[in-house]
């Protein structure tokens, strides 16, 4: 029998992983040991550092990769091939981190409810019973949000990473489980909060078996997990065709789940609106961008070489996205959901640069969809934090009809919101408008055009339901009775600012980051 | 006909007949126990296809725990046992989808897989580790092949169990007195 050979696994590249998925286990390890006077302090304290390390190991990590012999990428493939750590990734590990950087801050708010989270004091006490009453009079709070988003994240930073179909789907069911828990934690209206989790936990469950499943063909038809080996495969076209093709298609309705594309898009607004909000903001920008990191490995490392077999499918399924998002938002009368349907609209948008599958001079189309996600996820956030601002007595004020005349009773949260609506209509001098540019040049340049005039189309309807909010606002008398705007903590304030300056810049002055995406070049295989 | 295939066909024919008196029996009990054996008959062809680990893998976790877990639930919500709740309008839509889904399925694999054999003699090095193992499927081979190529893949799976460990008990535990004690003390902040 041979010898055991012990794995190498590069822990300096690594690193930002390792330290998030470590804090999430010392967090446990808080929360079994603290008092709980103090618990909530000490973990908001501690998961901020957490991340902030993580995003400075990034960085140094992004400073010391190296040029790969013979391909355009730099990285390497770490952990026996099981991590590709590559410009993309790195980028994506950024990305990532400062958006959880800004939801955790916005997870740790405690003024707007009144000195409590917006998470269930317990989770166990049925809604509406006395144990409930009780739990929320003695300021109980589930403090264990914030281990369990830790999880989350580092699921997000391994999905887009992972170099084989093996590990992503691990990485998958780390990012997912945590998130079906935090979605069913409301403080408010917890009937539709468990809901929405029970909702995402079995429909999520659904697209995971599909996922694998397509796992299990594709090993069927090219004999390994990892990408590089399923793309030499495809390209010596070995193996039966059919396999190929029904294994890409089981995995593209995992992923397409995940991203929220139509026709798998069903659960996005009940979980939307049902999640507690500093989780459908976290789940709008970081859970997108993950899977889009993810879908853009697999089809265009792995499956690159059968792309005039895909690209019809995601052809079909970026109009049908961006047609579904953008015109079902019109009928909506609640915020989150409509907020849910716009984030649908830009999944579509974001397919169309996928679609395009450029790869040419000038700026890829990978690198325009790492910008818009960039972009895009700085503006969900900042609106998802001016809804918990706008309350009625018994929690958030999501009805749009209680925005109306918000314009008029407190201007600047009014503003802030308008102008974060600006920017999901893609109007010049928001980060919106130089993201949907970027995306939709990379496609016509990949000879997309038809999709690009329909996402052009589609935008104009999109940008009809985003004035709509800002007319109601700033035009219509305010309602008697209105809700009331509450003033935040330090920390949904500095989150909302960042978001703002965010938008504004990457608006104005989009080099500096459209530089950094185009500096994270290819991935590598 | 050898041996080895006869052995497959009677565990695939038992396989589909018990899965299908699964979904058909009223009472929910049975169809438990009918997933016994189920699952059992599967683990039996993991075990014609040489997959011994997973064959046993299959008996621990599924017959052992899931089925178990199963009859837990069904004992501890009080179902009702022996109603046909599940029937239901959409039943001629869900045996549409699931015969197409079977059909599809069912070319696919065979078209995929169709006249390939596993040759046990030359053992080729189908698991992706470094050394090629002694036999395909065994537990020394599967061993290796998680401790060495898939690492980081079987740490992170411990890193999933922790998140569904600590999740359920965020929705289900229950505050301790100490704690209401504490958390009043503390005047609710």
């Amino acid at each position: 029998m041979n010898e055991f050979i012990a794995p190498t696994v590069e822990y300096a590249e690594l690193s930002p992983l390792l330290i998030v998925l470590g804090a999430a286990v010392v967090g446990v390890t808080l929360e079994a040991f603290l008092p709980r006077r103090g618990r909530h302090r000490i973990q908001v304290v501690f998961t901020l550092v957490a991340l902030v390390a993580a995003l400075l190991a990034t960085g140094w990590v992004a400073a010391g990769l190296d040029e790969v012999e013979g391909a355009s990428g730099r990285g390497l493939i770490a952990a026996e091939g099981a991590i590709a750590v590559d410009g993309p990734s790195v980028f994506m590990w950024g990305v990532l981190l400062v958006f959880s950087i800004i939801s955790v801050m916005l997870f740790a708010e405690r003024r707007i409810e009144g000195g409590v989270s917006a998470f269930a004091g317990q989770a166990a006490a049925l809604p509406g019973t006395e144990a409930e009453r009780e739990a929320s009079r003695q300021g109980i709070e589930h403090t264990e949000v914030f281990p369990l988003v830790l999880f989350a994240i580092g699921g997000m930073l391994l999905f887009p990473a992972s170099n084989d179909l093996l590990t992503m789907f691990i990485a998958l069911e780390v990012l997912s489980l945590p998130l079906y828990l935090l979605c069913g934690l409301a403080r408010r209206r917890r009937l539709i909060s468990q809901e929405a989790a029970m909702k995402y936990f079995l429909l999520g469950a659904f697209s995971s078996a599909f996922f694998v499943y397509g796992i299990a063909l594709v090993y069927g038809y090219a004999g390994s997990f990892t990408l590089a080996d399923i793309h030499a495969a495809v390209d010596n076209n070995t193996g039966s065709t059919n396999l190929l093709l029904a294994g890409m298609g089981l995995i593209a309705v995992g992923l397409l789940f995940k991203v929220s594309a139509a026709p798998f898009h069903a659960w996005t607004p009940d979980v939307y609106q049902g999640a507690p909000t500093p989780v459908t903001g976290f789940m709008a920008a970081c859970t997108k961008l993950a899977a889009f990191g993810a879908l853009l490995r697999v089809f265009y490392v792995a499956f690159g070489g059968a792309q005039w077999d895909w690209r019809p499918m995601i052809w079909v399924v970026a109009a049908l996205t961006m047609a579904i998002g953008a015109v079902v938002a019109l009928t909506q009368s609640d915020i989150k959901r409509m907020l849910a349907y716009s984030s649908i609209a830009h999944a579509g948008f974001l397919l169309v640069g996928f679609a395009g599958a450029y790869g040419g001079d000038g700026i890829t189309s990978l690198q325009s969809v790492l910008f818009y996600l960039a972009a895009y996820g700085f503006s969900t956030i900042g609106a998802f934090a001016v809804v918990m601002l706008v309350r009625d007595p018994g929690g958030e004020a999501t009805h749009l009809s209680r925005w109306a005349g918000l314009g008029k009773t407190s201007p600047l949260v009014a503003g802030v919101f308008a102008f974060f609506m600006l920017a999901f209509a893609g109007i010049p001098l928001t980060s919106g408008f130089t993201s949907k540019w970027t995306v939709f040049s990379a496609a016509w340049a990949g000879g997309a055009w038809p999709l690009v005039l329909l996402a052009v189309g589609m935008s104009a309807v999109a940008a009809y339901f985003y004035v709509r909010v800002i007319v109601l606002m700033f035009f219509s008398d305010p309602v008697v009775d209105g809700p009331t705007v509450s003033v935040p903590s330090l920390f949904t304030s500095s989150a909302l600012v960042v978001a703002v300056v965010a938008t504004v810049v990457l608006g104005i002055l989009p080099g500096p980051v459209l530089d950094l995406a185009q500096q994270a070049g290819a991935f590598v295989r | 006909m050898t041996p080895e295939l006869v052995v497959f066909w009677l565990l695939s024919v038992l396989t589909v007949a018990s899965a299908v008196m699964v979904v058909s029996t009223p009472h929910v009990v049975h169809a438990a126990l009918w997933l016994v054996v189920t699952l059992g008959a599967v683990a039996g062809c993991f075990l014609v296809l040489t997959a011994e680990f997973v064959a046993w893998v299959q008996v621990l976790i599924y017959v052992g725990a899931v089925v178990v877990l199963l009859l837990f639930a069904l004992m501890l919500t009080r179902s009702p046992a022996s109603t046909t709740g599940a029937t239901s309008r959409n039943r001629p839509v869900a045996a549409f989808a699931g015969f197409s889904t079977f059909g599809v399925l069912a070319v696919v694999l065979t078209s995929g897989f169709r006249g390939i054999v596993l040759d046990l003699d030359s053992q080729p090095d189908q698991l992706g580790g470094a050394a090629p193992p002694e036999r395909i499927g065994d537990t020394r081979s599967v061993g290796e092949a998680i401790f060495t190529h898939w690492v980081l893949a079987f740490e992170v799976l411990s890193v999933i169990l922790l998140a569904a460990l600590i999740g359920a008990i965020v929705v289900s535990g229950r505050v301790r007195d100490r704690d209401r004690q504490e958390a009043a003390a503390g005047g609710g902040s």
